[in-house]
């Protein structure tokens, strides 16, 4: 057998380790340059999808704000007192939607996801973003008002509505991130917690759930 | 050249060809295995998608936001539950937090620019179907599929990469066997969920119960 023959099929082998290796490399590791393809068909199209970005329009937003003064569809007009929690200048004391467990239900979740971060799961102020927040020690968080506390419990639900829409003192508005519906359900909620925490007492229970009550306490 | 018996010129191979007979038909028989194993391997969407992690222009991380500071998802996605997007957050939702927390911070500059001028953050998009495909968010998370099933482990992620192909194939060996990564609905956010008893008998029950039946017409996708 001449010599070179065992080397050949040496490096013959080896070199097919290459792209094996490239592969597998490029499998494991995280690539800085998207999906490659060797025919683009009509993956890419002019047209505008949400959120995506358009050259023609000077701020590069393909998405368009509406135009001052107008009214989306949905909007509901005419009705202050469920779009902006005050009649005439009064925060209303009466909640504006039906009161039922659905409304609570749906309350207690958008609560979970929208305030609980800086008010806490019982509404207490203690979220995890004001214990994170206190252990930096930036001088520049104020902590969040306890939901429970006597001061917010006066307050009328317009006021609660109004702190969801429109932001109070620090705290952010949340307008743009929940719409009217959801509010009221959290305004609802937020009530629930307050009555849970000692707002309530026992004559505030039916007859019924009395009974029942003081059937479990023995 | 050798003579062969009539004293023709002829070929014969040496005698050592005959030791070499085993690796050569070797060889000639794994050429093409090889050559198409690569190909497959090249054009697999394990290696063309999954892993993309585009630079992004603000160094946010979800191991951060979603993981330990326990943010939802629909906290920042807030389309995810009513439309086909998802939506990234406009910078308002940055500032909520951080117009008090971090306001000094290098970081987050771009942020607060953005939150001055009024032009929206670029951020590089990861996920990408080609445009002549129809996704829509809201079908899925309202019927009890999580966000991990697609994205993976977002709250471990510090930058966010592709966990999944994304291919047709992907799409429908769901669409067939949903019973896999069916949840109760109000999970679909949960990271790291876990079904209490068998995923597959959960997901039989929770399939049975709410009618699901993911299409796999053609039209479904190609609309
Ligand atoms: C980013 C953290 C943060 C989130 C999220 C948040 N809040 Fe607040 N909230 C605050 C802070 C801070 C204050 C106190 C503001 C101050 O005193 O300057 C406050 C105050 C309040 C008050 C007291 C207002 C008063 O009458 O004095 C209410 C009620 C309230 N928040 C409700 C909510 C509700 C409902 C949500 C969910 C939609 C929510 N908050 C989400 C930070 C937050
Ligand atoms: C505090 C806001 C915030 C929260 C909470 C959050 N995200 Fe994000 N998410 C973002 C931002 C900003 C981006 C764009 C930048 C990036 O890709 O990192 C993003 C990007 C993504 C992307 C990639 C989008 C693309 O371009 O393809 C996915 C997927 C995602 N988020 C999923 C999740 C999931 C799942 C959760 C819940 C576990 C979550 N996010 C929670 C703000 C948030
Ligand atoms: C609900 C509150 C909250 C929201 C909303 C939020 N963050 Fe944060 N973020 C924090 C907290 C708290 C920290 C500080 C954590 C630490 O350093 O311990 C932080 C830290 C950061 C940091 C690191 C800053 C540094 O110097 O260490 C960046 C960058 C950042 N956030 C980007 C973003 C972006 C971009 C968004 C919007 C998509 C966003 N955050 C939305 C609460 C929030
Ligand atoms: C059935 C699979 C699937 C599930 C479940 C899913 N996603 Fe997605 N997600 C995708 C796909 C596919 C894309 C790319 C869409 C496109 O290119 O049109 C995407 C894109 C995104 C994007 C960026 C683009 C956009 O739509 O705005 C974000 C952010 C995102 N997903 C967040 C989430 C969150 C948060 C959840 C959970 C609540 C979730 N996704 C659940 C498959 C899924
Ligand atoms: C992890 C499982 C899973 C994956 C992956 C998945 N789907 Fe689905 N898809 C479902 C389920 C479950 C439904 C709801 C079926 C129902 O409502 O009965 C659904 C519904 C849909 C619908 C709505 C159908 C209708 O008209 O009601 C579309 C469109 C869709 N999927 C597209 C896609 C595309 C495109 C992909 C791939 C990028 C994908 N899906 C990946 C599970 C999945
Ligand atoms: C569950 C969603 C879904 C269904 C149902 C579906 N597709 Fe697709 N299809 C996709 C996705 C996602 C892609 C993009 C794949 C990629 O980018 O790798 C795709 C890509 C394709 C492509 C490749 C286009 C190209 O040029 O790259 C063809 C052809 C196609 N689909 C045909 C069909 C046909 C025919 C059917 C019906 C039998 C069908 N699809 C049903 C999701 C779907």
């Amino acid at each position: 057998m001449p010599k070179p023959f065992t080397s050949i099929v040496l490096v013959l082998t080896l070199l097919m380790m290459i792209p094996l290796a490239l592969l597998a490399k490029q499998r494991v590791i995280k690539g800085r340059s998207p999906r490659a393809s060797l025919v683009w068909d009509m993956d890419n199209q002019d047209k505008v999808k949400t959120q995506k970005a358009n050259a023609m329009f000077a701020d590069g937003r393909g998405m368009r704000l509406p135009p001052e003064g107008t009214v989306a569809r949905d909007d509901v007009v005419g009705n202050p007192g469920l779009t902006e929690g005050m009649v005439d200048g009064v925060w209303v004391e009466a909640f504006p939607v039906p009161v039922d467990e659905a409304l609570l239900t749906r309350g207690r979740e958008r609560f979970e996801i929208y305030c609980a971060v800086c008010h806490g799961y019982s509404g207490e102020g203690d979220g995890m973003i004001n214990k994170r927040a206190n252990s930096l020690m930036e001088g520049t968080w104020v902590p969040p008002t306890n939901l429970v506390s006597d001061a917010v419990v006066a307050r009328p639900v317009g006021h609660l509505y109004n702190t969801i829409r429109r932001g109070i003192r620090n705290m952010p508005p949340y307008a743009a991130q929940i719409p009217v519906d959801d509010r009221w359900a959290i305004v609802s909620y937020v009530r629930a917690l307050q009555l849970s925490r000692g707002a309530a007492t026992v004559s505030d229970l039916s007859a019924e759930d009395r009974v029942a009550l003081g059937a479990a306490a023995e | 050249m050798d003579h062969d018996k009539q004293g023709r010129d002829s070929f014969e191979f040496p005698k050592w060809a005959n030791a070499i007979r085993l690796p050569v038909a070797l060889m000639a028989a794994g050429a093409p295995v090889y050559i198409l194993g690569m190909l497959y391997l090249l054009f697999d969407p394990g290696t063309t998608s999954v892993g993309y992690q585009p630079e992004q222009p603000v160094s946010y991380s979800h191991r951060l936001h979603a993981g330990e500071l326990g943010i939802d998802c629909r906290y920042c996605h807030t389309g995810v539950e009513k439309g086909a997007a998802a939506t990234l957050p406009p910078t308002q939702t940055c500032m909520n937090c951080h117009a008090t927390i971090k306001t000094e911070s290098d970081r987050l500059t771009l942020v607060r620019e953005s939150y001055q001028t009024g032009l929206p953050i670029e951020w590089v998009r990861i996920h990408d179907l080609p445009d002549f495909v129809y996704f829509n968010h809201s079908a899925h998370v309202t019927r009890g599929i999580g966000c991990e099933s697609c994205h993976g482990r977002i709250d471990q992620m510090e930058v966010v990469s592709q966990a999944e192909g994304l291919n047709m194939g992907w799409c429908l060996g769901c669409h067939r066997d949903p019973e896999a990564h069916l949840r109760p609905v109000d999970e679909a956010t949960t990271m790291g969920w876990t079904p209490g008893l068998d995923q597959r008998e959960l997901g039989a029950q929770l399939r049975e119960a709410r009618n699901i039946n993911p299409p796999t017409d053609c039209s479904t996708c190609h609309r």
